[in-house]
C-alpha cells in the first residue's frame, strides 16, 4: 500500500465537496418538494384527527376484520426498516469493500422507516390518547402492562431497535460530521461542532471508533432479527387460521429483508440520481444487491411454499378455508403477492443484465415492494375476513381515510429523509474515503484491476 | 496529555512515517507521539497506540445493567398487578426471557456508546484541544507531546527535516 500516492489520489477536498451536494444551498425545487409532502402529510394528520373524533367506524374495519391496513403498514414498514441497519452492520462485519456508499442512506432508512412504522399501532389503537397505558409507571389506575402480550413485547423489542438503530446511524456518522464542521462556516460550523462532540481524528480516536463501530454491528444484527421475529409472534401466538404457525418468526424475518434491500435499491438508485453520485453509486453496488435479493426472493418463495404444503397436506377446514379465499376473494392481491415477489423477480433477478441495470433493478425492487406490501395484507386480512363462524364472514376493503393516512405516513417517511439529506452528510464520506485510500491500481498482464490493502490483523486492537 | 505539543503538518504518510521514527529515537514515548488524520491509518503506519482498549468490558456491564433492568420490569409488573391471563402462570417465563432480552442488548448498547465516548476522549467541549482543519485536504498533523523548550526544539527539528510544514508548538490537549 503506498501511502503518498493514494492520499493525494484521493483529494479529499474534492471527494467531500462530490459526496455533500445534497448539503448545498437550498434550491427552489427543494422547498416545492418539502412543501408538497409536507401537505400530504398534514392532510394525513387531518384525517387522523378526523377518525380520532368520530371513531374507527370511519374505516373499513368490522367484525371479524379488526385488523386492516394499519396493523399491515405497521409490518411492513418495520419489515422495510430491516435492511437499513441489518445489511450495514452484516458488511461491515464482513468486511465488503463495496459497502461504504450504501451504508449512510440505507441506516438512515431504517431509522426513518421505524418511526413511520412505529405510528401506525399508535394510529389502529382507537382512543388515540390512551396510548399510555403500554408505558409501565406507578398510578392510579393500578393497571399495568401484559407483558405477557406479544403486543408487548413489540412495544420493548421495536423501542430497543428503534434506540439502537438510532445510535448506530449517529455513530457512524461522526467522523462525517467532524469533516462537515471543518468545511462548513457560520450555523453549520456550530452545529456539526455541537454534533461531531470534538472528534478530530486522532490515531487513538480512530481505533477506538472501528471496535465500537464492530461493537455495534454485532450488537444491532440479533436485534434486528429478534424485532421481526416478535412482529411474527404478534400474529403466530393467536390461534386464527393462517397465523398459528412456528414458520412465522423465520418466514418474517426473510421477508423483511427481502423488502428491505428493495427499499434500499429504490432509495440507493433515487440518491444517486437526484445528487449525482454516479462516480460513487456504480454498477457494483447494484449488482451485489440484485444477487442479495435473488437469493432472498428465492428463501421468501421455499418459506412460502413450506407455511402452504403443511396447510395443503393437513387440509384442516378452518385453515384452509383461508387458503381457499386466496383464490377467490383476494386473488388479484394474491396474484401481484406471489407474481412480484417469486414468479416473475426472481427469473428477472437470476439475469445479470437486469442485475447491471440500475433502473431495470429499480422497477423489480419496486414491484417487490409492492408484492410485500401485499403480502403484509394478505397475512392480515383474509386470516380474520376467514375466521371459525362462517356466519360473521365478512371482506374488508379500507376507506379513503386510511388510504389518506397511509399517504400521509409515506410522505412523512419522504420529508424526513428529505430533511435528513439538507442538513447531514447522506453518502459515509469517511468510509469512502478510506475505501480509496485502501485501494490502488494494479496492472496484471493486458489488464488494470483494484487491488485492496488491509492491515494484517496482529490481535491488538479491532478494524471494522 | 496536556501541556507543550508540537506539530507539524505533512502531505503524505511516509514522511509523517519518517518523522514519527526520528520523534521516538529523540527519544519520545511511544504514548506521546500520535496524528490526526482524515481516515483511520493502520496502527504502526506511522505511530502505534500503547493503551490497550478497554472500553468493550462496559459492554458486558451494559448487557448485565440492562438484562437486571429488564427482569426487574418484568417480574415487578407481575407482582404489582398480579392477573391471570390467557391461562398464564402470573410469572411467565419465555415472556420475561424476552423482555430481558431486548433490555439487556438496549443495555449493551448503551454501555458501548457511552464508554466509547468516554475512551474516545469525546465531548471535551471546555478543553483546548489540537486541531488542524487542514487535515480535510488530506494532510496528517503528527503531534508529540514535549516537556521544555530543548526537547520541543529537537522536535521540530526532527519533523522539519523529514518534510513537515508548519511546524510548530501549541499549547493543548491531544
Amino acid at each position: 500500500m503506498n501511502g503518498s500516492d493514494h492520499l493525494a489520489r484521493t483529494d479529499p477536498g474534492a471527494l467531500y465537496r462530490e459526496l455533500s451536494r445534497s448539503n448545498l444551498p437550498t434550491t427552489k425545487k427543494w422547498y416545492l418538494g418539502v412543501a408538497l409532502l409536507s401537505l400530504v402529510v398534514l392532510w394525513g394528520v387531518g384525517c387522523f384527527i378526523y377518525m380520532m373524533k368520530t371513531g374507527m367506524g370511519v374505516t373499513g374495519l368490522n367484525r371479524p376484520v379488526m385488523w386492516g391496513v394499519f396493523i399491515a403498514s405497521f409490518v411492513f414498514w418495520i419489515g422495510l426498516s430491516h435492511s437499513g441497519t441489518l445489511i450495514s452492520a452484516i458488511l461491515r462485519l464482513t468486511n465488503a469493500t463495496w459497502r461504504a456508499p450504501i451504508l449512510r442512506g440505507a441506516e438512515a432508512m431504517t431509522a426513518f422507516a421505524l418511526m413511520v412504522g412505529g405510528l401506525f399501532p399508535l394510529l389502529h389503537i382507537g382512543r388515540n390518547w390512551r396510548f399510555y397505558y403500554m408505558i409501565p409507571y406507578p398510578n392510579s389506575r393500578q393497571l399495568w402492562p401484559n407483558l405477557r402480550s406479544p403486543l408487548m413485547w413489540d412495544a420493548v423489542a421495536i423501542n430497543t431497535y428503534l434506540l439502537g438503530s438510532l445510535t448506530f446511524l449517529y455513530f457512524g456518522m461522526i467522523p462525517d460530521l467532524a469533516i462537515a464542521r471543518d468545511h462548513a462556516t457560520g450555523w453549520r460550523k456550530k452545529f456539526y461542532s455541537a454534533l461531531a462532540l470534538g472528534f478530530r481524528g486522532t490515531h487513538n480516536e480512530w481505533r477506538r471508533y472501528h471496535v465500537a463501530s464492530t461493537i455495534f454491528a454485532i450488537l444491532i444484527i440479533p436485534v434486528a432479527v429478534s424485532v421481526h421475529s416478535i412482529v411474527g409472534w404478534d400474529f403466530a401466538m393467536a390461534k386464527v387460521p393462517g397465523w398459528h404457525s412456528t414458520i412465522f418468526a423465520p418466514y418474517f424475518v426473510t421477508g423483511a429483508i427481502f423488502s428491505g434491500i428493495a427499499g434500499v435499491v429504490i432509495v440507493m438508485a433515487t440518491l444517486r440520481k437526484v445528487f449525482r453520485l454516479e462516480r460513487v453509486l456504480t454498477v457494483v453496488q447494484f449488482e451485489n444487491l440484485g444477487k442479495l435479493l435473488c437469493t432472498m426472493s428465492l428463501l421468501w418463495g421455499y418459506f412460502y411454499f413450506a407455511d402452504f404444503l403443511t396447510v395443503w397436506y393437513n387440509r384442516n377446514p378452518e385453515e384452509w378455508e383461508v387458503f381457499r379465499s386466496y383464490a377467490a376473494d383476494y386473488l388479484p392481491l394474491f396474484l401481484v403477492m406471489i407474481g412480484c415477489n417469486f414468479v416473475v423477480s426472481f427469473p428477472l433477478l437470476c439475469m445479470r443484465r437486469v442485475r447491471r441495470s440500475i433502473p431495470a433493478l429499480s422497477v423489480v425492487s419496486l414491484m417487490i415492494v409492492i408484492g410485500m406490501y401485499a403480502e403484509r395484507i394478505m397475512i392480515v386480512v383474509p386470516s380474520l375476513a376467514r375466521r371459525n363462524d362462517p356466519f360473521i364472514w365478512h371482506n374488508y376493503f379500507p376507506s379513503w381515510v386510511e388510504f389518506s393516512i397511509l399517504a400521509g405516513a409515506l410522505a412523512l417517511f419522504l420529508l424526513l429523509y428529505t430533511i435528513f439529506a439538507k442538513f447531514f452528510p447522506i453518502m459515509a464520506i469517511n468510509d469512502i474515503q478510506e475505501r480509496l485510500f485502501q485501494t490502488t491500481d494494479r496492472k496484471i498482464g493486458g489488464v488494470t484491476v483494484e487491488s485492496i490493502g488491509m492491515p494484517h490483523d496482529t490481535g491488538k486492537g479491532g478494524h471494522g | 496529555m496536556s501541556g507543550i505539543v508540537v506539530v507539524g503538518l505533512f502531505d503524505a504518510v511516509d514522511p509523517a512515517a519518517a518523522a514519527a521514527r526520528a520523534l521516538r529515537a529523540l527519544p519520545l514515548p511511544e504514548g506521546d507521539v500520535t496524528t490526526l488524520s482524515p481516515m483511520p491509518l493502520p496502527d504502526g503506519a506511522v505511530c502505534r497506540d500503547p493503551r490497550g482498549i478497554g472500553f468493550p468490558r462496559f459492554t458486558l456491564v451494559g448487557w448485565f445493567a440492562g438484562a437486571l433492568a429488564g427482569l426487574a420490569l418484568a417480574l415487578g409488573t407481575y407482582l404489582l398487578y398480579p392477573l391471570i391471563t390467557g391461562g398464564k402462570a402470573i410469572i411467565s417465563v419465555p415472556p420475561t426471557l424476552i423482555v430481558t432480552y431486548e433490555v439487556a442488548m438496549l443495555g449493551a448498547l448503551a454501555g458501548t456508546l457511552i464508554a466509547g465516548f468516554w475512551e474516545m476522549g469525546l465531548c471535551r467541549f471546555r478543553t483546548r484541544l489540537i486541531h488542524d482543519p487542514r487535515i480535510q485536504e488530506g494532510k496528517i498533523l503528527l503531534c508529540a507531546r514535549v516537556s521544555g523548550d530543548e526537547e520541543a526544539r529537537r522536535a521540530m527539528d526532527a519533523m522539519e527535516t523529514a518534510g513537515g510544514t508548519d511546524v510548530r508548538p501549541e499549547e493543548g490537549e491531544l
